[in-house]
């Protein structure tokens, strides 16, 4: 999270600068246009304000799909403000699909379910974590007790990063059954 | 701004554009459009059709001679220096008149939010926000980022797929252009190397 | 592909396809579901005068840009590459040399391609001889030639023998570990490389290990705990060691034992609840059948951002939790591209709401279920610590565990290193420099040790192994009927200390395979075989060495352990030819307890005339601003903007023969019993014989709007009918993959 080398990048290449428009690095590859001395002159005091002062730019990835785009995502007082170009990432070279340009909504998007739900009697209702924890712990459990741990479908996702999957597969195992997958199989 | 640049265009590569409509919501999602504002589309025509099917991206061209500046009724239009055309929101009385000028179909009118301040018309900035102060919160309100002031590239032409919409000064996109036709057929444009530091040898 | 040489993973990367002169692609549509990818392949064209090749049903925004389209019959691949391979056979267009060394059973596959004339592919495939002849031709000329697939080329009852075929073309132009060449299967979601390795599968434990006892001891131990102790936690070691139900057919585990189901074997229960972690449910085939299931659950858990659909298709009135999951932004870790890149996707933002990382939910059940402290053991084992850090300890306990694809070298330092220096690394060599050189960009696997660089072309002899090269893995034996497997004279790596074919090492045959003689010490430390090696002595002497730890052997074409030893056609179990149906049946006996169930082939395909009630193809594909089951897509409101209901492109003429307008409603009736409703859009894309529908769309079941269903505050933009409510009956015999992209369906103006 605190990736001072991308920090610094980006910070020479955005904000000290001001860029005589040079147009986007496609036909030259690796080499973003961004670095040329010739199209640079230095920014004057009004150019350089920033629309969200004391931000932080973070590297990440987009995930959509499987090319593993880079995400320069610019962080404000723990906030995602807006998403900025990772113009030098050596598979997309700041590109994105209409899905990757919009990633940020992944996190702002006001339908995301906000606190653990329970369907009773037909009806939503929100309760704490605890309380779900425990009531589908004791389910688990009892389930595990008389059907036998294979009473159990566990579902993981292709969405997880490498270390979740892994410790998903963990669990399935510890539980006790091989009744687990994930969207490889579609 | 300085006067030796040439002016600020956008380009589209058709050979190169697939309709992945990566600009066209980067834009919206990096002013926070209303749904139903495109500030900029992607147009595909003879879809599906073999040998004939082919997709571009369009918004305000910025036009030199711009014909909203010219028709409208109330004045708002101003282009800066640097060619970018630009209107002033407060000063729009939203009647369409630009819209009938538009060889572009740009002009967007938005119903409600502060984008739709007084019914004002709403158009591709090329990022350059409006006549507010720059980069403050009111600009961004009504015009959205102005990430030409902060040297940043507007968003469309930066994060499009395969580089097919390009933006600058024309001059600069002439270039881009020129060296991808001239790389045609001319292999591929990888760094040479060397192997040496792992396992020594 | 993993039965064919070793492992099934893109060989190479989407830089790399820059270096072709030729891209063929079957079943998958690059421009539309892996936009910033598809870059490469126009600059391909553009610098390279690649000539870009596409083999389709429907005429996509990749074949917009192609140089060649061909619109294949769906389901027809096999007779299509068996026509390439007559022709290049008969015109001895192959590389002969290449195959000597380096193929096994290329003569079987010789011998059935000869039956494949063009007339007769015409025949089958709809594609005609004159343009089957013109694209192999092409093809076979311009090498290095790369062959790109995806779903359109797995979701077959055949899927394994399509993704069998490919490679077997591939290898008979010796377009097989060379830049610009490969296999490259384009994965769909961001992780899918990821999670696979990592053995979220019902098949295998991570890292393809497999289920095997001895595989399960190797787990035990190097997760610290007694094998007696987990293999208490299942019914019995017999259990342990048994295929699970898959993600495709799980619903078949609630639904066992009810009249007219396929029959189950699941140690003697029906599955009773369900735990869900970001799994758009709502894609999977079989919709009516999924909504039944979770119908009959007792307990439903469903963790994601947003609202799962599954919650929105039941009619299930108690017991389902949604737990809010927290997105992959508002925490971190390791993500596999396609290529076999890791990169470290950096946390943003501390998780919104409510929402948790899903480890902490995991971490959260097992405690409540009684085994946190042996289930997160491992994390602290590498460096004797008392608390653990996450992911890092995670990434690092993966790291030593996982040797079979070489995970070792995947440090959580050295990943983080590779994203926080990504403008180091070359575009089409994916080659770092500066600091980051001898490097390729995230370390794509295997990487065999801690220092080594990455290996960007699997196969690749021109590389020393130090460099990321390899020959075939010798995973088969040694020989078969007589027939040495192991590489041929002189194609070892470039700098290897054995030039020939050699069996992959162990700790008995590494002296006289390496020609070394290790210390006594090393001999104490050294593992059983490379696989599970802890002590990496195998693989660090192997790198002096320049030996690939897996061997180096012969891909085979010959598959002796499957139904189909090589790749046959069968027509789909729903063909519209019902003449060839009877000439290319499916598999004529149906296969018991796969993955837990019975599922039919030739029984369901002969029990009817389909193609009489049936006659339209209907094929499922994404659109470029949705993925997977959408649910994420659609929360966005831009994206849904761009979409906002669920279509189907249809040719004018088949519409109009049907009295269904543009813009008007029309309905699809599967051969299953189920229909959808859904607005008519006119298109050239498609042939009159056939129609697409998006796989996105959910929250509508069969003409019922359930938008009631959803919480308060949480529908998403847009909502339609699933396209899986009508996709067939239909699995791969070996994979289980649903036959999505070969089924029938009937229609009518609604």
């Amino acid at each position: 999270m605190t990736s001072t080398t991308q920090n610094a990048l980006s910070t020479k290449i955005g904000r000290r600068s001001f860029l005589k428009m040079a147009a986007i690095a496609g036909a030259f590859g690796a080499t973003s246009s961004f670095a040329s001395e010739n199209v640079t002159r230095p920014a004057t005091a009004e150019e350089v304000k920033n629309p969200f002062p004391g931000s932080k730019e973070v590297k990440t990835i987009c995930t959509a799909c499987s090319v593993g785009c880079g995400i320069t995502a610019e962080v404000q007082n723990g906030v995602w403000v807006r998403q900025e170009v990772a113009q030098d990432h050596p598979i997309s070279l700041g590109g994105h699909c209409c899905k990757g340009a919009d990633m940020i909504d992944m996190v702002r998007s006001e339908v995301r379910l906000k606190y653990p739900m329970v369907k009773e009697a037909g009806q939503w209702k929100r309760i704490s974590w605890d309380t779900a924890y425990e009531r589908i712990s004791k389910k688990l459990n009892s389930l595990r007790e008389t059907s036998g741990p294979d009473a159990v479908q566990f579902l993981g996702s292709a969405k997880m990063s490498s270390e979740q999957a892994y410790y998903f597969r963990k669990f399935a195992a510890f539980f006790g059954t091989n009744n687990t997958d994930h969207q490889a199989r579609i | 701004m300085s006067s030796e640049m040439s002016r600020m265009k956008f380009y589209c590569d058709d050979d190169r554009c697939i309709e992945c409509d990566g600009c066209s919501v980067a834009c919206a999602e990096a002013h926070e459009l209303p749904v139903g504002i495109s500030r900029r589309k992607v147009v595909t025509l003879h879809e599906g059709i073999e040998g004939k099917e082919f997709s571009t991206s369009v918004a305000c061209m910025h036009c030199t001679d711009a014909p909203c500046e010219q028709v409208c009724p109330v004045d708002c239009f101003y282009i800066r220096e640097d060619g970018i055309v630009l209107h002033d929101k407060e000063v729009c009385i939203g009647c369409g008149y630009c819209l009938y000028a538009c060889p572009f179909g740009a002009p967007q009118f938005p119903r409600d939010g502060a984008f739709g301040t007084k019914g004002a018309m709403d158009k591709c900035t090329m990022c350059a926000g409006g006549p507010l102060e720059t980069n403050s919160v009111h600009e961004r309100e009504l015009y959205g980022q102005n990430r030409i002031a902060e040297g940043k590239v507007p968003v469309c032409a930066s994060m499009c797929s395969t580089k097919a919409l390009l933006v600058g000064d024309s001059e600069n996109i002439a270039t881009v252009y020129r060296a991808r036709v001239a790389s045609k057929g001319k292999g591929v444009q990888t760094a040479p190397f060397g192997w040496s530091k792992a396992y020594g040898q | 592909m993993a039965n064919t040489w070793g492992y099934g993973a893109m060989t190479n990367s989407l830089g790399d396809i820059q270096n072709s002169k030729a891209i063929i692609i079957f079943g998958a549509n690059p421009a539309v579901n892996h936009p910033v990818g598809f870059q490469h392949f126009l600059k391909a064209k553009e610098r390279n005068n690649s000539q870009l090749i596409v083999i389709d049903p429907r005429f996509t925004k990749t074949a917009a840009k192609a140089d060649f389209y061909a619109r294949i019959r769906p389901g027809t691949d096999v007779p299509f590459m068996y026509g390439m391979l007559n022709i290049i056979f008969k015109n001895g267009w192959e590389d002969k040399k290449y195959i000597d060394d380096r193929v096994y059973g290329m003569d079987e596959i010789k011998k059935e391609a000869a039956k494949w004339t063009p007339e007769k592919v015409a025949d089958v495939t709809g594609v005609s001889a004159e343009q089957l002849m013109q694209i192999t031709k092409v093809y076979a000329k311009s090498t290095p030639g790369t062959l790109i697939w995806a779903m359109g080329l797995t979701q077959h009852s055949v899927g394994t023998s399509n993704t069998r075929l490919a490679p077997i073309l591939q290898l008979s132009l010796g377009n097989m570990g060379v830049e610009g060449g490969g296999t490259n299967i384009l994965r769909g979601h961001d992780n899918v490389q990821g999670a696979t390795d990592m053995g979220c599968l019902a098949d295998t434990l991570p890292g393809y290990y497999g289920l095997s006892s001895g595989s399960w001891k190797y787990f035990a131990k190097s997760w610290g705990v007694d094998y007696e102790w987990l293999a208490g936690r299942f019914k019995s070691k017999d259990w342990m060691s048994k295929k699970g139900f898959s993600l495709a057919r799980w619903y078949a585990g609630v639904l066992g034992g009810k009249p007219g189901e396929d029959k189950i074997h699941n140690a003697g229960t029906n599955l009773k609840a369900l735990f869900v972690m970001g799994n758009g449910i709502t894609s999977i085939a079989q919709q009516a059948k999924v909504k039944e299931a979770l119908d009959n659950l007792e307990l439903i858990v469903l963790a994601d951002p947003f609202v799962n659909e599954a919650a929105i298709l039941t009619d299930k009135k108690d017991d389902i939790f949604l737990l809010p999951a927290a997105t992959q932004f508002e925490t971190s870790g390791t993500v596999v591209a396609t290529n076999r890149t890791a990169q470290w996707r950096y946390q943003v933002v501390e998780p919104m709401y409510e929402s948790k990382p899903d480890q902490d939910i995991m971490f959260e059940f097992a405690k409540r279920l009684g085994f946190y402290k042996e289930y997160t053991k491992a994390m602290l084992m590498r460096d004797n610590k008392t608390e653990f850090k996450w992911p890092e300890d995670a990434t690092n306990e993966i790291a030593r565990i996982i040797k079979t694809i070489g995970l070792t070298g995947w440090t959580a330092d050295r990943l983080k290193k590779h994203t926080d220096n990504w403008h180091m690394f070359d575009e089409v060599s994916l080659r770092g420099s500066g600091p980051m050189k001898d490097e390729y960009y995230g370390l794509p696997w295997p990487c065999w040790t801690e220092t080594h660089g990455g290996s960007t072309v699997l196969y690749d002899i021109n590389r020393s192994v130090k460099e990321g090269g390899m020959g075939f893995r010798n995973r088969f034996g040694m020989e078969h009927n007589g027939t040495d497997l192991l590489a041929g004279k002189s194609s070892a790596p470039k700098g290897s200390s054995n030039p020939n074919g050699y069996p992959e090492i162990n700790a008995k045959n590494i002296e006289a395979v390496l020609g070394i003689t290790l210390t006594a010490d090393e001999k104490a430390k050294i593992g059983k075989n490379w696989k599970v090696d802890t002590s990496n002595i195998i693989a660090e002497k192997c790198m002096k060495a320049g030996i690939a730890p897996y061997g180096n052997a012969r891909a085979r074409a010959i598959v002796w352990t499957f139904p189909d030893q090589i790749p046959m056609h069968r027509e789909p179990l729903h063909s519209p030819r019902t003449d060839l149906v009877k000439k290319y049946p499916s598999f004529e006996k149906d296969k018991e307890n796969h993955f837990r169930v019975d599922t039919k082939y030739g029984t369901l395909q002969s029990s009817k005339d389909w193609a009489k009630e049936f006659p339209i193809n209907l094929v499922t594909a994404r659109l470029v601003n949705l993925n997977g089951a959408g649910m994420e897509n659609r929360a966005s409101k831009y994206l849904a903007a761009l979409t906002p209901e669920m279509f189907c492109d249809i040719h004018p003429d088949l519409a109009n023969n049907h009295g269904i307008r543009n813009g008007g409603m029309m309905t699809i009736h599967s051969p299953e019993g189920t229909h959808i409703t859904v607005k008519a859009k006119f298109s050239f894309s498609v042939s009159p014989d056939r129609i697409f529908i998006p796989f996105h769309f959910a929250g509508v079941f069969q003409g019922r709007d359930l938008k009631s269903h959803y919480p308060d505050g949480t529908a998403p933009y847009a909502t339609g009918e699933s396209a899986n409510t009508v996709t067939n009956y239909g699995y791969d015999i070996i994979t289980q993959i649903p036959e999505t992209k070969g089924g029938l369906c009937r229609i009518e103006k609604a």
